[in-house]
């Protein structure tokens, strides 16, 4: 499959230098993908996906040209290497634009990202699994009406991507994502929460362990109230320092972003713009991480990217443009949406380094607060002004939570949370966008009502 | 195309499935992006594939297919069927899909269809918005122009009978303007989609939408935060519809109810806002880019009364949600591409007009906040909680419109803030957007009149 997948890249990258394009690029792709839904504690549907597709990149001079087609077969391919250099024809000339990538050095080996169990499982075993998990729900709620919902999916793909200055890579990996979502409902109270693991390999995932948490976080969401607002210490857990840090500065350190103006630390380069106790780096290479990668989304190797030490900004995130433009090393960071986008750039594994202690000690350490344990909020990534909706969340006084609160709103901007960043725990989870333990900061604008 | 559907569905019935549907799809687009001048983006797509449902006794089975042979379609038919077939014993309740059959062939008639438009044509329109927005004023920092459009022409079969086929035509222009001045960064966005052909961005809106993004973001230079506390809000049109959208429409979505994940679970045909809140989803509305005829499992669409005199009256049906909770499927199943199943979406989702007019309503209120535009919500129809942040806004003292603010966020309860609602303006306006769920989007719009919601919690810096 492997070979197949890139001998279409490599051809489809020749077809285009026939048609006239000075430089061309092919990333081409082959997924199976398999996931079983679950509504109200019951199966509800089986998904299996196989998707396919090519999108060339042609460049003539400095004009860049895009077609992408959601099949495999020739005459597709054609008819979309064909439109990729009429559109360069067309544009207007990118003076910053210099060449596509080149590599002729040997490519990092990362180790992990493949596993066969997750490519052979069959409907009737993953149906099992997040049956699993939803019994575990179901079994630590009690005497309360619950509907669950969960979701296993799985992933099995080859990449490839040839250009026409000689880079020409494939790989495969896998990924297998579960969770289970539990909506609760009392005589005068409604709530739902959510636990969830994503794993490269199937034996890392505990449908018991996702099920049995789901049941507890629930639980502890009810009886939200809202509390008296004003400046108060937040402790972000791992999903939503996900989204905050993950997201929010993790979009921030994109040097596109950056070169345009358009992110919230363009002036900061080198500048001391987090709390001394946070680090944070990029990790390509990370064994079987979520994102890790042996090359970037135009083949280029992966590697290790210093973002902050000591609280200062060591770098940023650079693929073949951006690094061109600045003249500096590409940092491998090129990402794109498969085979039907351009690359832009995002993190890899996006690392913050743990310090000491879990939530609960984090909680005794700052007395009083918000545990922000959720929040699908994310920056303004031009101001940094943030305003997240607590999701799911705690007020805790004493050093003890006290009870969950709702309608609350945390009002901060991203160079504040960074700068009050004063302890990390060590409580480290994976998500989609980070590895991350606990975060607190010292003070935010919190708003309830 | 009638005979690959056929071959699908005729082998999905032989495996076993009670009820099999089809979405061929055809759909060819254009995304031409420029910054600062300069091409960023210049993409053409095809995508190309069928996506196949089958059922039997409460267990659903979904699958793609680009392999658009009788072969690759009988094969697939087959597969789906026996997946569906191997998780029946595990559903929790056993139930039939029902539901009306509809046949039809529909051609949608614009003046300029995209594919008789050059490249270069829709590069000039590119280009001039682009410059218009650099253009502005000297603070303008970075200008980002974004057109796109979409043909698709789908056909949607199913074993009930149902045979359609239509087209769509939506074009789509974005400009993000950013303006600086010292260490001071804002940011203008607007968007302007339609359903039509390249006429549609002939019109003088779009033409001038650079122009009108700069001005925007150059008035926010001179915007402050908004102090965050509990406020009476005169939400402007766009927020109006994101507020409808998020607190509202989500919880509507009839495939909420199987679930018991809303908390509208209980109240249908029940009071749930003041009596004179009417609240509306309409795909039939000529010309708008949530607009469609025939939903993506065929069924004809219609104008649903969500709310109508502050009861909640009707749901946005699925074929499945209609034949569960045996009520009239009306048309509102979608699917972003072939390679989705079809959910219950709402279309152009809107608060209906009512009789204030907008200036005595701010005039009216003593100590408020306006908020306008919009960044971005969300919400959690189990939970019942929603949050959406305004693109701007400005404080309202004594009646009267003063400070600008920007990013505030509003965050409430869906049974608590419509009844808060005590005041709707006689104005209406809609705004283009795409609508998330179950990762899959769909274009939408959302709007209304001017209104205002008393005592809500307004998250501010």
């Amino acid at each position: 499959m492997k070979e197949q997948i890139l001998d279409i890249a490599d051809n489809a990258v020749k077809l285009a230098t026939k048609f006239g394009a000075d430089q061309a690029e092919a990333y081409t792709s082959f997924t199976r993908s398999f996931s079983i839904e679950v509504e109200n504690n019951a199966i509800k549907s089986a998904t299996e996906k196989r998707d396919g597709g090519c999108g060339i990149r042609a460049v003539v001079g400095k004009k860049i040209g895009f077609a992408y087609v959601t099949t495999l077969e020739e005459n597709d391919i054609k008819e979309a290497v064909e439109q990729a250099v009429a559109l360069a024809n067309a544009s207007v000339a990118d003076p910053d634009f210099v060449s596509l990538p080149s590599y002729e050095g040997s490519y990092p080996s990362v180790e992990g990202l493949f596993d066969k169990d997750v490519k052979d499982l069959t409907s009737e075993e993953a149906a099992d699994i997040v049956v699993r998990g939803v019994d575990s729900t179901l079994e630590n709620i009690k005497n309360i009406k619950v509907a669950t919902e969960a979701l296993l999916t799985s992933n099995s793909g080859v990449r490839a991507i040839a250009n026409s200055l000689g880079i020409s890579q494939a790989s495969e990996s896998t990924l297998i994502f579960m969770y289970s979502a539990p909506a609760i409902k009392t005589d005068d109270d409604q709530t739902t929460s959510y636990e969830f693991q994503i794993s490269r390999r199937l034996d890392e995932i505990d449908p018991e362990y996702i099920g049995y948490k789901a049941a507890q976080n629930v639980l502890g969401n009810l009886g939200g109230k809202s509390i008296e607002g004003g400046e108060l210490p937040v402790i972000f857990a791992p999903l939503a320092a996900s989204g905050i840090i993950g997201f929010g500065f993790g979009g921030a350190v994109n040097a596109e972003e950056v070169q345009y103006g358009r992110s919230y630390i363009s002036d900061a380069f080198g500048d001391q713009i987090a709390g001394e106790v946070l680090e944070i780096t990029d990790e390509g290479l990370l064994t079987a991480g979520i994102s890790s990668r042996p090359f970037d989304a135009e083949g280029y190797p992966s590697q290790r990217t210093e973002i902050i030490g000591s609280g200062v900004l060591k770098n940023l995130l650079h693929n073949s443009y951006t690094a061109n433009k600045d003249k500096v090393d590409n940092t491998g960071n090129a990402s794109r949406p498969g085979y039907s986008g351009l690359p832009s750039i995002s993190p890899s594994n996006f690392v913050v380094t743990p310090g000491n202690g879990s939530l609960d000690d984090l909680v005794d350490e700052v007395g009083r607060g918000i545990v922000c344990l959720n929040t699908g909020d994310r920056p303004n990534m031009t101001t940094g002004d943030l305003s997240a909706m607590v999701m799911e969340g705690h007020y805790f006084e004493n050093g003890e939570i006290k009870h969950p609160v709702k309608s609350t709103l945390i009002g901060i901007n991203m160079r504040d949370v960074l700068k009050r960043v004063t302890l990390v725990g060590s409580d480290v989870k994976a998500t989609f966008s980070i590895i991350s333990p606990s975060i607190a900061i010292d003070s935010a604008k919190i708003t309830s009502g | 195309m009638e005979d690959l559907a056929e071959a699908a569905i005729n082998a999905g019935l032989d495996a076993g499935a009670s009820f099999v549907d089809i979405r061929i799809e055809n759909t060819v687009t254009t995304i031409l992006e420029m910054t600062d001048g300069v091409t960023k983006r210049s993409m053409a797509s095809r995508l190309k594939g069928a996506g196949i449902r089958a059922f039997v006794d409460g267990a659903w089975a979904f699958a793609q297919n680009t392999d658009l042979t009788l072969d690759g379609m009988r094969e697939v038919g087959t597969s789906v069927a026996k997946l569906a077939i191997a998780t029946r014993e595990k559903v929790s309740e056993k139930f039939e899909i029902e539901g009306p059959v509809f046949t039809a062939k529909e051609k949608m008639v614009v003046k300029k269809p995209f594919q008789d438009v050059s490249i270069d044509d829709k590069i000039s329109f590119v280009k001039q918005i682009d410059k218009q927005a650099r253009e502005y004023d000297e603070r303008v920092v970075n200008t980002r122009t974004v057109y796109g459009d979409l043909w698709t022409e789908l056909f949607v079969v199913n074993s009930l009978g149902t045979s359609i086929y239509h087209e769509n035509y939506l074009p789509r222009i974005i400009s993000v303007v950013t303006a600086r001045e010292g260490n001071n960064r804002q940011r203008g966005f607007l968007s302007i989609g339609a359903q039509g052909g390249f006429e549609e961005m002939e019109k003088e809106r779009p033409q001038n939408l650079g122009t009108e993004a700069s001005k925007l973001a150059i008035d926010l230079l001179s915007s402050k935060a908004a102090e965050g506390g509990v406020y009476d809000v005169v939400m402007d049109p766009i927020l109006n519809g994101v507020m409808v959208h998020e607190a509202f429409g989500h919880a509507a979505e009839a495939d909420n109810w199987p679930a018991h994940a809303t908390v509208l679970e209980d109240k249908v045909g029940e009071c749930v806002g003041p009596d004179n809140l009417n609240l509306s989803d309409d795909p039939t509305m000529p010309r708008e880019r949530g607009s469609f005829s025939y939903d993506w499992e065929g069924t004809k669409t219609r104008k649903r009364h969500l709310v109508k005199g502050g009861i909640l009256t009707e749901l946005l049906h699925s074929l499945e949600t209609a034949s569960r909770l045996d009520m009239e499927p009306n048309g509102a199943a979608r699917a972003q591409s072939f390679m989705y199943p079809p959910l219950p979406r709402m279309s152009n989702t809107f608060m209906e007009p009512g009789d204030w007019d907008k200036d005595e309503l701010i005039v009216d209120t003593k100590n408020g906040i306006l908020l306008c535009g919009f960044n971005y919500g969300y919400t959690e129809p189990a939970k019942g909680q929603f949050m959406f942040q305004a693109n701007y806004g400005y404080m309202i003292q004594n009646g009267e419109i003063g400070q600008m603010v920007r990013d505030v966020s509003l965050a409430g309860q869906i049974l608590e803030v419509l009844p808060k609602i005590d005041a709707i303006a006689n104005d209406f306006e809609l705004d283009s957007g795409t609508c998330g769920k179950g990762g899959q989007g769909v274009p939408d719009m959302t709007g209304g009149p001017h209104a205002r919601i008393i005592q809500v919690p307004v998250g501010g810096m």
